[in-house]
């Protein structure tokens, strides 16, 4: 990566979603009004109303493709940038509301918006089961450090990496009690760190929302979890609450879990992920 | 010859919202303000979950009021289950919602709704002229933050508040951290409600009831009943004044009491716990020069204002008086039942219902936001609105249209937008 000769053109934008991570950007008290000044900001129509829309060299892309409307930002945002960021949890793993996938259809069913064309559900999926995806920002929502952090290395030439030592590593260095010893649910141990383990930090179990890392023993996280006491039902929902998706291995698992709705969703998985 | 508008995507709000006019001579013939938003359908997705994961999960229907989720979403369990929190609790869920309405308060009044009415696309376009407002802003909004962070460990999705209790209490210095940087905000929320009194707001008057929570002896935030066009109702009869329903054009469901329209958010609360505010607020809203109740929409800024102050003066009261001491999460006796929370959050009152069944798990669920309560009105104020606008030039127009909109403070729990309007 070299260093850029201008300003770089730069858009946030957010399809389905519930604009955490567009406001962890703001969010940045002390230094948003400077990092505006080292970019060159286009587009970023939650707080802005003149967006212009030819091209950027990155687009920051919140949320998930829920509907035809959101395919269609979407498309159009990749055709008009270099690089495209996928922004926190929903753009990178469909998040929650893609967890539908290993719930039950009757459960949801009758709630489908169906009566407009255009609005009409497509099965929701994260960023790049439909275009390329060039970075990631992992998080729900990233630590709004981290966003400027990337913000600071595009903008002087860094190429930014992501964290792929679990959760555990951080949480250890903050001196916190292991939760898992406590008989608690937390699957830190499989999930990509990079969060300062902000949850256990506040007593409360990872849900996995960055994503599994490379090498992570899935086996044994379900081992471990069962050893605890916990069913199949509830480690299930646990591992595919946010990154469903994102988890390698997780259809192997759930055929073994007769309980749960197979998954009825294209698995574009781990290579996709870790590029 | 019949005119048609249409914003697509109306920008400074949170979620994608669309609006269809259509003016034939002089006549609003047709009216349609939808919510595009994608649908995620977070009450299916709890379905079959654990009790004590609906506030994890509904927690990210909005990441501005992810602590009002949350809260709600607990109340609504703990009803349920017949748990009843201790003092220290519900007074630390009070100091978490606060936080909130400081932060999303500072952050709609200057990110969203100034740069209207000070003639700028954005905020951050103002940032070389109107430096001092928009660093109070950042001021307000970095208090807010940390606040929620201290107590929740996060400032969006917050963890530690569970059923029952919280999972790492705050120490009693972090409390004090946490005053000391309120107090800091006293002078910066006057200079707020300043700004906000000194601008002009288009005079106009909305027919629906403004509905809120009223306590017996405070501002409500948690508890009190719900005061609905003259009476005030149970929360968990909810569903018996509360009426849910659909339209083909929106993915967001409408809400009206007994077939009328209402609206919720500041202005509501201002207006019927007017007398409830803290000394300073008063003073303030004396200041204003309006009279309240104000059936003017547009004024929901002026209640913004005003209850940023009454929220500042009402945290530093609460970090005062608490006393933090270790305390276990209350036992739970899980048992099926039906629970129902609502709460005061920054845009109005949330409604969260679950029903549980022997085993703890989730088989029922409804969530009411304030933004779905308030659609039906937003829509039927711009068709009253507008014929009183119909000389303006086109964009004067829309822009009048869209700051309507705006100081609802709508958030349709997401965002998108570029404006595009189709001129027929």
């Amino acid at each position: 990566m070299i260093k850029p000769k201008q300003k770089l053109k730069v858009g946030f934008y957010g399809i389905t979603g519930c604009a955490g991570c567009l406001l962890s950007v703001i969010f940045n008290e002390d230094e948003i009004l400077n990092i505006i000044d080292i970019i060159d900001l286009k587009a970023f129509p939650f707080v802005k109303e003149v967006n212009i829309d030819e091209k950027f060299d990155y687009i920051f892309m919140e949320g998930l493709v829920a509907d035809n409307e959101n395919l269609e930002t979407l498309k159009k945002a990749r055709k008009n940038t270099r690089f495209l960021v996928s922004l926190g949890a929903c753009a990178s793993t469909g998040c929650v509301p893609a967890y539908r996938h290993y719930t039950l259809k009757e459960n949801y069913e009758h709630l489908l918006f169906k009566k407009q064309k255009e609005l009409q559900d497509v099965s929701p999926t994260p960023i790049d089961s439909h275009v390329k995806v060039d970075y990631y920002i992992p998080g729900c929502p990233p630590d709004k450090k981290e966003i400027l952090t990337f913000i600071k290395k595009i903008v002087i030439g860094i190429e930014p990496k992501p964290y792929e030592s679990p959760v555990c590593v951080e949480c250890r260095k903050n001196g916190n009690a292991c939760l898992l010893d406590q008989g608690k649910p937390c699957i830190g141990p499989i999930t990509a760190g990079g969060c300062n383990a902000v949850c256990i930090n506040g007593g409360f179990e990872c849900w996995g929302c960055r994503g599994p890392t490379k090498d992570m023993n899935l086996d044994l996280m379900v081992k471990m979890l069962k050893d605890r006491g916990f069913d199949e039902k509830f480690i299930s929902d646990r591992l595919t609450t946010f990154v469903g998706l994102k988890m390698p291995m997780i259809e192997k698992f759930l055929e073994s879990n007769s309980k749960s709705a197979k998954l009825d969703t294209k698995f574009s998985g781990r290579k996709n992920y870790f590029k | 010859m019949a005119r048609t508008i249409t914003l697509n995507h109306i920008t400074k709000i949170e979620g994608h919202a669309k609006l269809t006019l259509s003016i034939e001579k002089n006549k609003v013939n047709r009216c349609e303000l939808s919510s595009t938003e994608g649908s995620r359908y977070f009450e299916g997705l709890v379905l079959g979950r654990k009790y004590y994961e609906a506030h994890e999960m509904t927690s990210r229907i909005c990441g501005i009021c992810s602590c009002a989720h949350v809260v709600a979403a607990i109340s609504a369990i703990e009803n349920a289950l017949g748990c009843k929190p201790s003092k220290q609790t519900k007074t630390l869920r009070e100091l978490l919602t606060l936080g909130e309405r400081i932060r999303s308060h500072a952050t709609h009044l200057y990110f969203l709704a100034l740069p209207d009415y000070l003639g700028y696309e954005s905020a951050l376009a103002m940032a070389s002229k109107h430096k001092e407002k928009l660093e109070r802003a950042l001021l307000i909004m970095k208090v807010g933050n940390e606040m929620i962070k201290l107590l929740g460990s996060r400032d969006i999705h917050p963890v530690s508040a569970t059923i029952g209790g919280w999972l790492k209490l705050p120490s009693q210095e972090t409390i004090n951290y946490i005053k000391e940087n309120l107090i800091k905000l006293k002078e910066p929320a006057i200079k707020t409600a300043e700004l906000f009194f000194s601008l002009n707001y288009p005079s106009f008057s909305t027919e629906g009831y403004f509905c809120s929570l009223k306590d017996k002896d405070k501002y409500a935030v948690l508890d009190g009943k719900f005061f609905a066009g003259g009476t005030e109702k149970a929360k968990e009869d909810y569903l018996s004044f509360i009426e849910e329903y659909s339209v083909p054009y929106s993915t967001a469901n409408f809400v009206r009491i007994a077939g009328k329209r209402y609206s919720v958010g500041a202005l509501a609360r201002i207006n019927n716990n007017q007398d409830k505010v803290s000394i300073n607020a008063k003073k303030m809203l004396k200041k204003s020069g309006i009279k309240f109740p104000s059936l003017n929409p547009f004024h929901n800024n002026i209640a913004q204002a005003v209850e940023l102050i009454h929220c500042i003066d009402e945290a530093i009261k609460i970090c005062e008086e608490i006393e933090i001491k270790p305390e276990q999460l209350s036992k739970i006796k899980v048992a099926a039942g039906r629970g129902v929370g609502a709460i005061e959050v920054p845009r109005g009152t949330l409604w969260h219902e679950y029903t549980l069944n022997n085993k703890g798990i989730i088989t029922q669920a409804n969530i009411i936001t304030p933004t779905a309560q308030n659609l039906l009105n937003i829509q039927e104020d711009i068709k009253s609105y507008v014929p009183s606008i119909f000389d303006k030039k086109k964009e004067d127009l829309i822009m009048d249209i869209e700051k309507l909109i705006r100081s609802y403070d709508p958030c349709f729990s997401c965002s998108a937008h570029f404006l595009e309007v189709n001129w027929i």
